[in-house]
């Protein structure tokens, strides 16, 4: 390979040297430019000849002609001038130009045309640079960092631009003296421009060069003239300083995404829901969602208890259904949470509810259902041996309008409010009178107490009851609304509203008076218990230190905890003594054992309209 | 009326009229506007400086149309040496050079740059629907040809316009130099029919180059006095 790549190139030095060598290595001359800076007049250039060797071509003669306006004559002429515009050129003077009548030139050397070429003159017309740059500083910015200035300048002096023969642009250039690229800015036909935004302390050098508007090319630049502003301000800035806005704004853009991204993967559960708030979920306070998932139910249940709107179905559907008939049921049922019936329920409340607070509720049948009844009946007594004691407490615990005689109240709870239910449970309350008396009598003046107690407590939880605080000689009761802590007091809670017939029916001292009633109770009374048992540390202090004087008591402590505070004791219950009065009711001191008969409705308590037909 | 006033009015009113012909002939030499009120609303130098705009911008339009024609038909093709080049208006007798152009007259100028806009009428209206109704018309080169001709007709009207106000008396003078190459336009042989349009264009931008080198010197000469 390498011979053949020597081999090739010795032929093709040999072949060149051939060429050469036939010409003597002389080179022909070449038109190099043809130009006319005014319009006026034009001279062409060419290359010299050069020779080596012996062989001499001859003088090199330039020939031209132009085309007369009819016709194309052939005649070429010699150059007028070989002399003016220097060496290996030919001037064509005024005479010899025209402008619009297209020229051909050529060269020959020894008779043999060595170039030709044909143009008119307005397309070789190149002007002559700008004379007398000068400029003018316009204004120094505020800063005195930046100035701008005025440059100005004269056409070259042999343009004719008076007559308007000539029409020139000029384009400027500029550049600060230690850079090697020119700014350059765009033609202009007036002959002086400013250029704005110069740095002060640096210097800058500034030219100029012309072109004839429509043909022809640009010009020589004309001399540099160098501008150097004069510093007004004594603090040199070394270069500009511009706030780095974008950086700011791309880091701050940045900070704040993985921010945000940290919190919303982090586990810090009060930042994430201060940004973050949580969409609200149904939740049930104090039951962990997972169990349900686990199947605890009796767990869920046991919490659930606590509320009193929890109704679990562990009855069957029909009774629940039917459970949900009774909405007077429902401020009553209420209470059964209260605090002071679990205080003043016993054990039993406790741990009935443990089974599961089927008889919590509220919402139970209405009281014509004796069936159900029973079963929660006996459910109660199975629960707890004192459930017969519980009840009735509890069920007296509901304040009635019916004025629950206070002894009555500690004795059988709730016979006097409950006439009509009484009558079955009666003999069950009065049954149970000697029991809770003598043995529980504390307690169960506890009971009837806190059941009293949650009366008003549940009087206190709806606008229901209100304690008469006193009664007018006319026979009309005064009442004293809000006053929570009311022990069992002789005067009864009288409601003029009041409906919710369950509680004031419910005999203390006989858990079952009345089916209806119990069955309005039961939802009562295991909420007592359960609160009572939930709350065992309320403390059974007797409010009422005797049955008789149930006015003494402090109040409950049951009820201390919903309310704050016992207040004054106040007799909550007296027993009505007249109740047709369509006046009022007039209450009696002393507890009546049963009151008026016309209470007494099947299911044990008051209806809504038996109440309203007997008071006004 | 006030009696004693008239005479008095009367003497003002001879005298501001006579001041006013003595003036009149002593005015500057910027001609006035004996055409009437009508034609006068435009000053003269307005009428220039659209005339020399008008002209730049039909020159700038020969120049393009012609290096696109030249670019995509002729080039290289030596057609600058071969075409007989021979303008319909080089019988008129225009200025060639700076010395000839001073010579002439301001009258004999404006005349004979209306000649040369009244001569390139008709062939610009035949480059129109020649290069229209070619199979493929090049849309550059029509647009401009339209646009030319269409220019080159309101710089007539603003020549008269100024003719009629420097020299209301001049007579209207139709003469003109006429276009005969349509036929060379249609040929079949495509050569000759490319060698005449290129005649054509090329005597286009010569010319619309002088009218617009002629009004140049003319503004300068009558509105600037020689000094722009």
């Amino acid at each position: 390979m390498d011979l053949w790549q020597l081999l090739l190139t010795l032929a093709l030095a040999g072949s060149s040297d051939a060429f050469s060598g036939s010409e003597d290595s002389s080179k022909e001359p070449k038109f190099t430019k043809c130009r006319s800076p005014e319009r006026e007049t034009f001279s062409c250039h060419w290359t010299d000849a050069v020779y080596h060797g012996s062989k001499n071509l001859g003088p090199i003669q330039l020939f031209y002609t132009r085309r007369n306006t009819q016709e194309w004559t052939q005649e070429w002429k010699e150059c007028p001038d070989y002399v003016s515009a220097g060496e290996n050129s030919c001037y064509f003077n005024s005479s010899f130009t025209s402008i619009w009548i297209p020229y051909c030139i050529k060269l020959t050397s020894n008779g043999g045309t060595v170039d030709e070429k044909c143009f008119s003159v307005d397309e070789i017309v190149q002007p002559d640079p700008p004379i007398a740059l000068n400029w003018t500083l316009l204004n120094v910015s505020l800063t005195g960092i930046h100035a701008d200035i005025q440059v100005r300048w004269e056409a070259p002096p042999n343009a004719d631009i008076q007559k308007g023969w000539m029409v020139l642009e000029y384009e400027l250039q500029y550049k600060e003296v230690n850079e090697t690229k020119w700014k350059m800015m765009d033609p202009i036909l007036s002959t002086s421009v400013p250029v704005y935004s110069l740095k002060v302390d640096k210097e800058y050098e500034v030219r100029v060069r012309s072109k004839q508007r429509n043909s022809g090319n640009y010009g020589e630049f004309s001399e540099v003239l160098y501008v150097t502003l004069p510093q007004m301000s004594q603090f040199t800035c070394e270069e500009d300083f511009y706030f780095p806005w974008l950086l700011i704004i791309i880091f701050g853009i940045f900070g704040l995404t993985v921010m945000l991204f940290v919190f919303l993967f982090s586990k810090q559960q009060r930042i994430k829901m201060l940004i973050l708030p949580p969409v609200p979920v149904p939740k049930i306070k104090g039951i962990d969602p997972d169990l349900f998932k686990e199947g605890k139910l009796e767990e869920v249940n046991t919490i659930l208890a606590i509320h009193d709107s929890y109704k679990p179905e562990f009855h069957s559907d029909d009774s629940w259904v039917e459970f949900i008939e009774l909405d007077i049921d429902e401020p009553d049922e209420k209470t059964e949470g209260s605090d002071t019936d679990r205080l003043l329920s016993s054990d039993h409340e406790k741990s009935h509810s443990n089974l599961g607070v089927k008889d919590g509720d509220s919402g139970r049948t209405s009281c014509c259902e004796p069936d159900i009844l029973e079963t929660d009946f006996n459910a109660n007594d199975i629960h707890e041996g004192t459930s017969e004691v519980a009840q009735p407490q509890r069920l007296k615990g509901e304040a009635d309008l019916l004025c629950l005689d206070q002894k009555n109240q500690n004795n059988s709870p709730y016979h006097d409010a409950c006439p009509a239910t009484q009558q079955p449970s009666v003999i069950q309350a009065e049954k149970n009178k000697p029991q809770p008396l003598p043995t529980e009598g504390a307690e169960s003046t506890h009971q009837a107490a806190h059941i009293q107690l949650s009366n008003p407590s549940s009087l206190a939880n709806n606008d229901f009851y209100a304690q008469v605080s006193d009664i007018t000689p006319a026979g009309s009761v005064v009442l004293s609304p809000g006053q929570k802590n009311k022990a069992g007091m002789s005067q009864c809670d009288m409601h003029p509203e009041m409906v919710s017939l369950c509680q004031e029916n419910f005999l203390m001292d006989n858990a079952y008076f009345c089916e209806a009633d119990a069955k309005k109770c039961i939802p009562v009374a295991p909420h007592v218990k359960v609160e009572s048992h939930i709350q065992p540390s309320f403390n059974q202090e007797d409010i009422y230190i005797t049955t008789e004087s149930l006015t003494t008591a402090a109040g409950r402590p049951g009820t201390a905890e919903h309310v704050p505070g016992s207040e004054m004791p106040v007799p909550d219950y007296t027993s009505i003594h007249i109740v047709q009065s369509p006046q009022g009711l007039i209450l009696n001191a002393t507890a009546l054992p049963l009151p008026d008969k016309e209470f007494l409705s099947s299911c044990g308590y008051v209806s809504t309209d038996q109440l309203n037909k007997i008071m006004p | 009326m006030n009696i004693k006033g008239s005479p008095w009015k009367a003497g003002s009113l001879l005298l501001l009229l006579v001041s006013n012909l003595l003036l009149c002939q002593s005015v500057a030499p910027l001609p006035i506007c004996p055409g009437g009120a009508a034609r006068c609303q435009v000053t003269l130098r307005d009428l220039f400086d659209r005339a020399v705009v008008l002209s730049h911008y039909i020159h700038n339009l020969s120049s393009e149309m012609f290096s696109e024609f030249d670019k995509r038909y002729t080039h290289g093709r030596g057609f600058i040496t071969k075409a007989i080049n021979s303008c319909h208006t080089s019988s008129l007798a225009t200025p060639e050079d700076k010395e000839q152009a001073q010579q002439i007259n301001q009258k004999d100028f404006l005349s004979l740059i209306v000649s040369i806009l009244r001569s390139w009428n008709e062939p610009l209206y035949h480059l129109v629907t020649e290069v229209r109704g070619m199979q493929e018309a090049p849309e550059a080169i029509l647009s401009k040809a339209v646009e030319i001709e269409e220019q080159t007709k309101r710089l007539l009207e603003g020549m008269e316009l100024i003719v009629s106000q420097v020299h209301p008396e001049t007579k209207e003078n139709e003469i003109y130099p006429v276009w005969s190459g349509l036929s060379s336009l249609q040929m079949a042989d495509e050569e000759s029919r490319l060698s005449a349009y290129y005649n054509l264009l090329h005597c286009l931008r010569r010319d619309s180059h002088k009218i617009d080198n002629y009004l140049k010197l003319l503004k300068c000469r009558i509105i600037h006095n020689n000094n722009c």
